[in-house]
């Protein structure tokens, strides 16, 4: 049963490359308003999984929906592989090394999706382009290119880039793992602050703090599936197994 | 007569010439220009079996001199009059101009091909991606990332390419057409003055600079995004094979 304010639902996603299997039936809802954090080591999936919601990766098996439009997926071939396009303009990405279009200014990488996916005018597309960069306080820079920017300012970027699609959800794939130390802050700040605004928002992160303090609910990956999952405080204060004790052992 | 003297009485003549250089020479380069870029795109993503014709084509063109080339068609067509005149297609190639203009797009596109293919294959994996999670159909994500990144990946080694076609080109006095080579060759047999030659070349010469200084403009545009201080490679780099 999908409940109404159903967002983004995945459901039993199986993912192989070659003869590995890297995911092994996960299921996952998330609902408008939700935060969801997905933790897990390094090879535990959780970018794999991240991957097959916007269909970067194939799932070879699983099913799909985002907003009403749902792909079944057997054998590694998607059943209606036309809502692809459709269900990857409705899900915002931020990915770990920004991937901005360096050809083009910031104030472009902005309004691309808009004008290029949803035909938008492109005076209404600048207008909230700019509104954007403001937002996340890059109005100085919006004539610049990618590669005159520090990270934390393309990543931030990457965030005005995913909201002017005006996105059910955003997926967020490592944001903050490939900045300097001293950026993750402004980074964290800006997801933090969407959150707040009732952002649906699903992150695979290592920032503990950033999953116990901000998100509504963690899921823990360990070797291809969900070993625990439920809201933080609980996670983080009473873990059930000893995989995410360990985890978080080692990462406090 | 001295040297001069020559160039003042022939050069109606030797400007002629040089228009028709530049003619079959941006005419054959423009048409394997607007051929290659599907052919690139095969050649990246194509499966083996399909883009077999392809790579047999490519080794051929530049693993055989475009001289050979040029012989084939001119003299091939000859052979194959009958057959050409049933098909409507002798009027083409009855004209040596159509002849060379043919070999060389031909070449350049099997060359042309292969350096868009290096160029495609240059553009960063992630911004692709990017494009793809924001929803952009194939078609624009060609149109808006892969070919912007591999124009610019590929600029330099496609000016060389033209310098290079520009330079075979000459060949196309061996079958008769009166380009620079060929007016020049023609002023030689009235006046028996090599230095109609070094005028020759002097124009090749200027043809080529004019046509550098043209494309580090380009280049400049075209990377301006890299940053004020990236300084464009000469367009004579990276070293290729010369042709003959």
């Amino acid at each position: 049963m999908t409940a109404p304010d159903t967002i983004v639902k995945a459901e039993d996603i199986h993912k192989s490359f070659g003869t590995v299997e890297v995911l092994k039936g996960i299921s996952l809802e998330a609902r408008n308003h939700d935060v969801i954090s997905i933790l897990g080591s390094s090879g535990s999936g959780k970018s794999t999984f991240l991957r097959c919601l916007n269909f970067l990766e194939t799932p070879t098996s699983g099913k799909v929906t985002v907003h009403g439009e749902e792909i079944l997926v057997r054998n590694g071939k998607p059943q209606n592989a036309r809502h692809i396009e459709a269900i990857r303009a409705r899900l915002g990405m931020v990915f770990q090394q920004f991937n901005l279009w360096t050809h083009r200014t910031v104030l472009e990488n902005v309004m691309e999706g808009p004008v290029q996916v949803k035909g938008e005018s492109k005076a209404e597309a600048r207008d909230r382009a700019e509104m954007l960069l403001r937002r996340v306080g890059l109005q100085e820079r919006m004539q610049m290119y990618p590669a005159q920017l520090s990270g934390g300012q393309q990543q931030r970027v990457a965030i005005a880039r995913a909201l002017a699609m005006e996105p059910d959800a955003i997926l967020f794939d490592e944001p903050t793992s490939a900045l300097d130390p001293e950026l993750v802050g402004e980074v964290l700040k800006v997801m933090q602050d969407l959150a707040a605004e009732g952002s649906t928002m699903i992150v695979v992160t290592h920032e503990m703090g950033f999953a116990r303090e901000v998100s509504s609910e963690v899921v823990f990956l360990h070797e291809g599936r969900i070993a625990e999952q439920g809201p933080p405080e609980e996670m983080f204060t009473n873990p059930k197994t000893d995989e995410f004790r360990r985890f978080i052992a080692k990462a406090m | 007569m001295n040297s001069l003297e020559i160039l003042v009485q022939y050069w109606p003549r030797l400007l002629d010439g040089t228009l028709m250089t530049i003619k079959l020479t941006l005419m054959g380069a423009l048409i394997a220009a607007a051929v290659s870029p599907m052919l690139a795109l095969v050649r990246v993503h194509a499966a083996p079996m399909a883009q077999a014709p392809l790579r047999i084509y490519v080794s051929f063109m530049r693993g055989t001199p475009i001289l050979a080339q040029l012989f084939l068609i001119f003299y091939g067509s000859g052979q194959f009059r009958p057959f050409l005149q049933e098909w409507g297609l002798w009027n083409f190639f009855r004209d040596p101009f159509n002849c060379a203009l043919l070999a060389f797009a031909l070449n350049s596109t099997a060359y042309q091909t292969e350096i868009l293919r290096g160029g495609i294959l240059g553009v960063p994996r992630g911004e692709i991606e990017a494009a793809k999670a924001i929803g952009l159909n194939r078609l624009k994500t060609l149109r808006r990332v892969v070919f912007p990144h591999a124009y610019r990946i590929a600029w330099p080694a496609l000016g060389n390419e033209v310098i290079l076609l520009m330079k075979a080109s000459a060949l196309a006095s061996v079958v008769t057409v009166f380009d620079l080579m060929g007016r020049t060759r023609q002023v030689f047999s009235k006046t028996f003055d090599f230095s109609v030659y070094l005028w020759a070349a002097l124009i090749y010469l200027c043809i080529t600079a004019i046509f550098v200084l043209l494309w580090r403009q380009a280049e400049r545009r075209l990377s301006r995004h890299t940053g004020a201080r990236h300084t464009p490679q000469a367009t004579a780099q990276p070293l290729k094979e010369t042709r003959a």
